[in-house]
């Protein structure tokens, strides 16, 4: 009975699947190409007609690293892993109490998390200046960390949140009634309940603290410089390096990929603010 | 000294926390998050508030001015052009996202095998850095020897050898084009875990009765999305409005003003004109816009779909 229909659909399948690997390879395409570019020769890159068979190169990967671009990914890397841990720390009690806790204007407490997280980035870009400029925090670790929390610790609480409404209330009600303290209880119960929402939120926000561009480029300088930002300066006064910003992107886009294959579902639910699970 | 939580744990009384306890906790827990969150977004909202009433050039703040700032922005040609600018980015932008990511999520939604490698790699344009979405298409659509712009572009003659982004009238649907790239994607994938999460009851009742796949879809599997296609199409629609760093890169707002959206524009005012007052008056009419936006999605996610 079941393997009459199972043949046509399953046939229906393969066709679907082909569908999407070719949707697939158009749009990434640009990706390869983009990959290919690393090793690809000046001459090759600007040649019309274009030029698919070249001799690779690494011209351009010499002058990316002579140009200080392992210090733009170390500051990148150090930068985000700070913040976001700091995130962890401050948001992960917060998102807990607003799963759990009854609280006096939960709901506009809320929504001012919301908010700040939708907030766009432009407008906080000119009080975040100036006051940093006062405060002597322009081109810091520390204020650019500061500045990272408005989207990521709003974009932590908010979705981890929807991961703490998913843990059965009843354990913590069982330790509860064992006597066990707050501590405890979060420590022993909650937290191990909950490891796998911190972890894929908070890759999520290591990946939007990595491609964060405009506060890094406007609150940064010489000495705090990550990634995203070493890209428009290799538009140079002798011409556009697009070889070297090849180089740089694709370094850029590896830990993303890598992250994106870890977390697979979660983040469609990262995405969404929690509205689809996932 | 001993811990008295550990030593007696019998003692009901000594570790249950009191009543007292149990209503300030939670506020506790919140603290440092709100905390934080005043610093960094509700004070530098006041602040740009403050700014946006006072002559600021040149990073002085001098005397207040009231609504001045205010009446010049809005008499100024050059907002309202960033403002149309950003409707026609969004109004065509998302729709086209919505549409080809519905289709995406109802492909996807067939036998599709090996999704668990195909899900990720869709998901590359919008999970890249928008700096690099736009140094991509920077790459393929550069004048001349762009990949895209010569063989597809000019070989049947619709644009000739210069680039796509310095042509005033087609630069807007160059971005456009990026931004439904980058995003389809996301749109696809949201639809399609929406898809895998509706109950499969109704499907059952539906081919015990013979209906056809065209009115499954539209009495059973539109309506049961029906919220989630709203609260996600009302999320990318608050992001669209924000777009920056790919406009930044590929046309800087440019030819003249072509692509000049309100984010692009509060960027040239500040970095650029140093016009500090203008600049915050904008970012405060656009902050009091966005907050209105969040609220309606806060509303309608919250209610019809139940999801926070």
């Amino acid at each position: 009975m079941s393997d009459e229909p199972k043949n046509p659909v399953a046939a229906r399948g393969l066709i679907w699947t082909g569908v999407v690997i070719a949707y697939a390879v158009v749009m990434l395409f640009p990706i390869f190409w983009m990959a290919a570019m690393m090793v690809m020769p000046n001459d090759a890159m600007f040649a019309r007609p274009t030029v698919w068979l070249f001799v690779p190169t690494l011209e351009h990967f010499d002058y990316v690293l002579n140009l200080g671009f392992s210090w733009n990914l170390l500051t990148s890397f150090v930068l985000c892993t700070v913040s976001t841990a700091l995130v962890i720390l401050i948001g992960t009690p917060a998102a807990y109490a607003f799963a759990r806790f009854e609280m006096k204007l939960k709901d506009d407490l809320f929504l001012f998390i919301l908010a700040t997280r939708m907030a766009p980035p432009v407008c906080l870009v000119i009080p975040f200046y100036l006051i940093f400029a006062k405060l002597g925090l322009l081109d810091t670790f520390a204020g650019l960390t500061l500045a990272y929390m408005t989207f990521n610790l709003s974009f932590y609480v908010w979705v981890l949140r929807s991961f703490c409404r998913d843990l059965p209330v009843e354990l913590e009600e069982a330790a509860e009634l064992e006597g066990w303290s707050r501590i405890q209880i979060f420590r022993r119960v909650v937290f191990p309940l909950l490891r796998n929402g911190i972890v894929a939120t908070a890759v999520l926000c290591f990946i939007f603290a990595w491609n964060e561009f405009l506060f890094a480029f406007m609150l940064g300088g010489e000495t705090v410089q990550t990634l995203p930002v070493s890209i428009p300066k290799l538009i140079t006064s002798q011409g556009v390096r697009w070889g070297e910003m090849a180089v740089v992107g694709i370094a850029a886009l590896v830990p993303v990929l890598v992250a994106v294959f870890l977390l697979q579902r979660h983040i469609v639910r990262g995405l969404t603010l929690g509205a689809v699970k996932g | 000294m001993t811990n008295v939580g550990e030593a007696v744990p019998l003692s009901v009384s000594a570790a249950q926390p009191s009543a007292r306890e149990r209503i300030w906790y939670p506020y506790l827990l919140i603290a440092p998050s709100m905390l934080t969150l005043t610093v960094v977004s509700l004070i530098p909202f006041l602040y740009t508030v403050y700014l946006s009433v006072h002559a600021a050039k040149f990073g002085r703040v001098t005397d207040f001015v009231g609504a001045d700032n205010y009446i010049t922005l809005l008499t100024d040609a050059r907002f309202w052009n960033s403002v149309g600018t950003a409707v026609i980015f969004v109004a065509i932008a998302v729709p086209i996202e919505f549409m080809l990511g519905l289709v995406g999520a109802l492909i996807l939604n067939q036998n599709v095998r090996g999704r668990s490698i195909l899900i990720p790699l869709l998901f590359m344009p919008t999970m890249m850095a928008p700096i690099v979405v736009g140094l991509l298409w920077k790459i393929m659509l550069a004048g001349s020897w762009g990949l895209i712009s010569y063989n597809v572009l000019e070989r049947f003659h619709l644009i000739g050898q210069t680039s796509i982004f310095a042509s005033s009238d087609l630069a807007l649907y160059a971005l456009i084009f990026v931004d439904i790239w980058q995003w389809t994607p996301f749109m696809m994938l949201a639809f399609f875990a929406g898809l895998q999460a509706l109950p499969l009851g109704p499907y059952r009742a539906a081919a015990v009765d013979g209906a056809n796949s065209v009115q499954v879809f539209f009495n059973i599997t539109l309506p049961m999305l029906m919220p989630l296609l709203v609260v996600i199409g009302l999320l990318r629609f608050i992001d669209a409005f924000k777009v920056f760093d790919t406009v930044y890169i590929l046309t800087g707002g440019g030819p003249g003003i072509a692509t000049e959206t309100p984010s692009i524009l509060a960027n040239k005012m500040t970095f650029e004109f140093w016009n500090i007052g203008e600049a915050s008056a904008l970012a405060v009419l656009v902050w009091i816009a966005f907050f209105a936006f969040c609220n309606v999605f806060y509303q309608i996610a919250k209610k019809r779909l139940n999801a926070f």
